[in-house]
């Protein structure tokens, strides 16, 4: 009976002509893609890669002879393609649409014995009650022949199938009619897999892409002896360190971006870096600079810079495991951030100022905009227990984690001695960030090593103004045998005061897109604020420490050095460009806003009268301010790895739970 | 033996063909219509709708959660949350998305990371927390906001928003097995990078944000937003920045489904984001809107070939109305684009995909973000968030609450409105992404079983 009713159900087969459904879905009434044509080419085999899933489970089955079998043994040695299916499907893009391309299969491959014999193809029911291994062998009658094997198999039973569809996510569900009766059909999901020699899952094909042509590709690139068993073969980078700092640009630079011309040149994100010997950098002369001061009592050593970058880079050392300082301070954006006029921290949370660049912090007394802090070490527990930067909740959360994440494990101790603590914590960050110097720029070689061409005219004019009329070296200081370019004092500008007076046009040019620059109403954003603590106070800087009313609007004279790559400008990031800075001190600064007076305005702008060749001048020299090793110490933080959060990390999901 | 070598002809033949119109398909297809072509379909009536929330300070236990809500008129708990899972941590909850056999819902955060695993199978009214990926960044090489987490085979597919270098836009596909294993990324392509791809613009900025596919045309599309620096910054002040907004994807790239490899990348400037294809098996095109220059996009196939067009314009752009979420209807005809700044929903009649054109709009709120519709279109839900620093703070309560998840009819293009949930009020968050569940997926009962447990 079971052989009549399968053979009246080929017979109506016989006589369809498939081409009927050509154009029509697949979904539910028409035929799937594996019945027709492909109607798209199928990938050229041995161009791309498969990668591996998961291992194919192993399981017990039965075979038409009625033989207990593992299916790993069945698997044997070969590439297999496994359907589980059922003999009474009456989905036509169902079990049969499996069964019909697993015939083109071996029609095709037994015509190619070379690839046909180490295929192996397998149909195995998910109806052990109906589909005895009698069943399975009429439904896999004359299939026998060939190169390509093909199996049918079953189980003894649904104990001993449902570990194997568990394992393989197949799922069924009988079907029942209202009085709760079996109906005999089981809807299932169509699934067909591939499997490669070594027993792992490679790809599963649906009802939609499953097609003859696509899985002999697919097992073709599993052979192919280019593609390494279709995984991914990765070639070799040589790394090269070009000198200078062409490597100091964002990731995707965006130039030019309010042009209709603008075309991206964004690069790849493979990151690719060169370890080099920091300790070095930081216990040699390097011109320009003036000798590197340590904290007292500092023993600098390689142990303790490596721990230091490890930390630099990890953002598990952050409360909600996001923030690392290289995230404000990215090493191709100049240790600063091109791309964020100020930073933004945990949460998304609003951070006032502008990332400073690190570079050469080292050599400076005075940290922070607002210059309160005198010390690397001190200035470091500042960001990691910011609310609005690192947000962590206290030391000794952060201590008590560095303890329980698995690969900090002795790191401490190796390099000081001791466990973490708030001052080997401390130091640790300090000592990668004393090696960060960079010195020996253009300006450096022209102006203390004596090498006349070092510089262009355009910039020695530059000099000659920033020297002289120009008056910036009164804050920007050049001494005789080395230069930081800053006084290390606080000025009012007028450039925090502008901020605090909060008096913007009413409309605002913003480029939305490369061409399009439109007038948006400054009020339909600025008031927009999702949580009261998010109101921006007023910046009012050093007076923000001293809570002296003299000290309104004061902040740091920044060093100029590398201020080529460190844009934007200003403790709040507010001008784009080195023409914007020194057309902002042409003018003067900010005097007053509104009916409001600047009158903490620093005596010592005003007015330059600067020409605009004049003023191309002085931007010219300032970018002969750029490091000769920027390229260096980049490629030297791309070495390092960026800490993220593994599986064996503390948190509340993992089996190391922090306990507090 | 010549019987039995006709019949093996036979089956060489195809075992095929026209069973169809001899027997009765297994699958009826009702579903809302932006999921997976992949994914296992809804019969009648969805049950529930799960809801992706955000946690919002100072608003009941302020983490993230995903909340229950009974949707089935036959329920005696009709309009009303019925429950609710808090995850631990704002982690900016986003996104959502079934596996193919939707068994689990993967809820992905954009700040975190996190992928939060439901298992929604074992018991449809209480969603469980089955899994969390916490190693996502990790384990894809550096790939930071996990975004749409679209079904595929016993996989899903995963798009990046984001990097761990520099919390820019650069970003990646990635890919993990339904059990969350992790198993390949795809990086987006790059000018330094373009993996094969044809850079056919002047844009290839390797930004991310949605994924669907169109299995039978063997193609995959993707779109791009920005990276985590502007996504988590507030709005106010990321409009003041002129460095940060001038990080806004501007790309579309095809690629090749089965391989996994770009093929084009398509110059869509100004943030498209959202990607609905269409249904109909000879129409193969998709549509997504820009959330910058409001716009409607084409990406279509004609002679073989991928192109991309501009086919609408949304509301006034000068305006900067902010289309998010959009929901093609399933004949085909009409797509509906949400706009968050307005909070405006506008219907456009896409009969000739080339020219959307406008038909009717309707006001959901101050703002609104997302909208699910059953696979009929007679049933329509909407949620409000976008960003949690993006969402509106201290707006006037005219248009009823910020932060609501509001159910409709639809019939002809018009809203029956049926209820309204206040998310603030009932101290659960912010509402975004919404995915729907039903008895109906995992059981063949008679529905008077489903209704018990519905009941129960």
């Amino acid at each position: 009976m079971e052989k009549l009713r399968i053979y009246l159900l080929l017979l109506v087969v016989f006589f369809i002509n498939p081409s009927y459904a050509q154009e029509q879905s697949y979904t539910s009434t028409v035929l799937a893609p594996g019945y027709n044509q492909l109607t798209f080419d199928a990938p050229v085999p041995g161009s791309y890669v498969i990668p591996s899933y998961m291992p194919a489970s192993n399981g017990d089955v039965i075979d038409v002879d009625g033989l207990t079998k593992s299916l790993h043994d069945i698997y044997d040695d070969k590439i297999v393609l496994l359907n589980f299916m059922y003999s009474t499907c009456t989905d036509v893009n169902g079990c049969p649409l499996a069964t019909a391309v697993f015939h083109k299969i071996k029609n095709i491959l037994d015509k190619d014995p070379v690839i046909g014999k180490q295929v192996s193809m397998i149909s195995l029911s998910f109806d052990p009650e109906n589909d005895s291994p009698d069943v399975m062998k009429l439904y896999g009658d004359g299939t026998d022949s060939g190169t390509v094997d093909w199996k049918f198999l079953t189980t003894n039973s649904m104990n001993d199938l449902d570990p194997i569809l568990n394992k393989y996510s197949q799922r069924i569900i009988k079907e029942y009619d209202e009085k709760g009766n079996y109906i005999g059909s089981i809807s299932h999901i169509l699934r067909v897999f591939l499997i490669d020699k070594d027993k792992n899952i490679r790809s599963i094909y649906s009802v939609s892409f499953l097609h003859s042509d696509v899985l002999i590709n697919d097992i073709k690139t599993l052979l192919h002896p280019e593609s390494q068993n279709g995984t991914m073969v990765v070639a070799s980078t040589v790394n090269v360190v070009p000198s200078g700092s062409s490597l100091a640009r964002p990731g995707d630079a965006k130039e030019g971006y309010e042009s209709g011309d603008y075309v991206t040149d964004a690069q790849s994100l493979v990151r690719t870096g060169v370890a080099t010997d920091l300790y070095k950098i930081a216990n040699s002369p390097i011109l320009g600079l003036p000798e590197l001061k340590m904290k007292e009592g500092t023993d600098l050593t390689r142990e303790k810079i490596a721990l230091g970058r490890k930390m630099f880079f990890d953002r598990r050392l952050s409360h909600t495991d996001t923030i690392s300082c290289a995230i404000c301070h990215v090493p191709e954006m100049g240790f600063a951030h091109n791309e964020l006029a100020t930073a933004v921290g945990t949460e998304g949370r609003s951070n006032i100022r502008n990332a400073p660049t690190i570079l050469n912090s080292a050599l400076l007394t005075r940290l922070f905009h607002d210059g309160r802090e005198h010390s690397l070490e001190n200035q470091v527990w500042g960001p990691l227990l910011s609310h609005k930067e690192m947000a962590n909740p206290a030391p000794g959360y952060l201590i008590k984690k560095i303890k329980n994440i698995p690969d900090y494990d002795n790191l401490f101790e190796e390099a000081y001695n001791t466990g973490p603590s708030i001052d080997t914590i401390s130091k640790a960050f300090a000592a990668y960030q004393y090696t960060l110097l960079s010195g020996n720029s253009d300006f450096d070689r022209w102006y203390y090593g004596g090498e006349r061409n070092a510089i262009s005219n355009s910039a020695k004019k530059g000099f000659k103004l920033f020297t002289g009329k120009a008056a910036c070296i009164t804050c920007h200081v050049i001494g005789d045998d080395y230069a930081l370019f800053t006084d290390e004092k606080l000025h009012n500008t007028g450039m925090g005061f502008k901020a605090s007076m909060h008096v913007e046009p009413p409309m605002k040019k913003v480029t939305l897109v490369p061409g399009l620059t439109i007038d948006i109403d400054t009020s339909s954003y600025r008031d927009n604020v999702a949580f009261k603590d998010e109101i921006a106070p007023n910046d009012l800087g050093l007076y923000t420490v001293t809570q002296d009313p003299y000290d309104r609007w004061k902040f740091r004279t920044a060093s100029l050095r590398n201020v080529e790559i460190t844009g934007p400008y200003m403790h709040n990031g507010a001008l784009q460009n080195l023409k914007d800075v020194v057309e902002f001190y042409n003018k003067g600064g900010i005097k007053e806003s509104g009916k409001m007076k600047n009158e903490m305005l620093s005596p010592l702008m005003f007015p330059l009268n600067l020409s605009e060749n004049e003023m191309n001048n002085i931007v010219d020299f300032l970018k002969t301010l750029t490091g000769s090793n920027v390229n260096e110490l980049i490629l030297d933080a791309k070495a390092a790895p960026i800490g993220e959060i593994s599986l064996n990390d503390p948190n509340w999901f993992h089996e190391n739970k922090p306990k507090y | 033996m010549k019987i039995r070598k006709l019949m093996s002809t036979v089956y060489g033949m195809l075992m095929s063909s026209f069973l169809a119109l001899v027997l009765v398909p297994t699958h009826v297809f009702s579903d809302e219509t932006c999921m997976s072509p992949y994914m296992a379909k809804i019969v009648g009536q969805e049950d529930y709708v799960y809801v992706w929330t955000l946690g919002q300070v100072g608003v009941g236990d302020e983490q993230d959660k995903l909340v229950t809500v009974a949707v089935n008129p036959a329920s005696p708990h009709y309009g009303n949350v019925i429950g609710h899972t808090s995850v631990g941590g704002r982690n900016e909850a986003h996104h959502s998305g079934f596996t193919d056999d939707r068994h689990y819902l993967w809820a992905a955060t954009l700040d975190t990371g996190k992928i939060f695993i439901f298992d929604v199978h074992t018991n449809p009214s209480k969603p469980k927390l089955h899994k969390v990926i916490t190693d996502f960044t990790k384990a894809s090489g550096g790939i930071v906001g996990p975004h749409t987490t679209y079904a595929l085979p016993g996989r899903m597919m995963i798009s990046g928003l984001s990097n761990n270098q520099d919390f820019g836009g650069r970003t990646a596909l990635v890919e993990y097995t339904n059990d969350g294993t992790y198993v390949a990324t795809y990086d987006m392509p790059t000018d330094g990078n373009l993996n094969g791809a044809v850079k056919t613009g002047q844009f290839a900025d390797g930004y991310g944000y949605d994924i669907r596919a169109l299995p039978r045309r063997n193609v995959m599309i993707t779109s791009s937003f920005t990276g985590w620096n502007n996504y988590m910054m507030n709005l106010g002040k990321l409009m003041g920045d002129a460095d940060a907004m001038g990080r806004f994807g501007n790309t579309v790239v095809v690629w090749d489904l089965h391989t996994r490899k770009p093929k084009k990348v398509f110059d869509v400037p100004g943030a498209p984001l959202e990607i609905r294809c269409a249904w109909g098996s000879s129409n193969n095109y998709c549509f997504t809107t820009t959330a910058l220059t409001s716009q409607i996009w084409l990406i279509y196939e004609k002679d073989n070939e991928w192109h991309a067009e501009s086919v609408g314009t949304i509301g006034d752009p000068s305006k900067i109305p902010l289309p998010v979420d959009i929901s093609i209807t399933a004949d085909d005809k009409h797509l509906w684009v949400n706009t968050w700044n307005d909070g405006m929903t506008r219907i456009f009649d896409i009969s000739d995909p080339h020219n959307a054109v406008e038909v009717k709009a309707h006001k959901i709120g101050d703002q609104v973000n997302m909208l699910s519709q059953s696979w009929d279109g007679n049933r329509i839900y909407f949620t409000t968030s976008l960003l949690s620093n993006w969402d509106k703070g201290d707006v006037p309560d005219v248009e009823g609450p910020p932060q609501f998840f509001k159910a409709y009819d639809q019939k002809d293009n018009d809203l029956i409105h049926k209820f309204t949930i206040d998310f603030a009020a009932e101290k659960l968050g912010m509402p975004h992404q919404m995915r729907f569940g039903a008895y109906s997926l995992y059981s063949k009962t008679a529905d008077n079983k489903n209704l018990a447990e519905l009941n129960r």
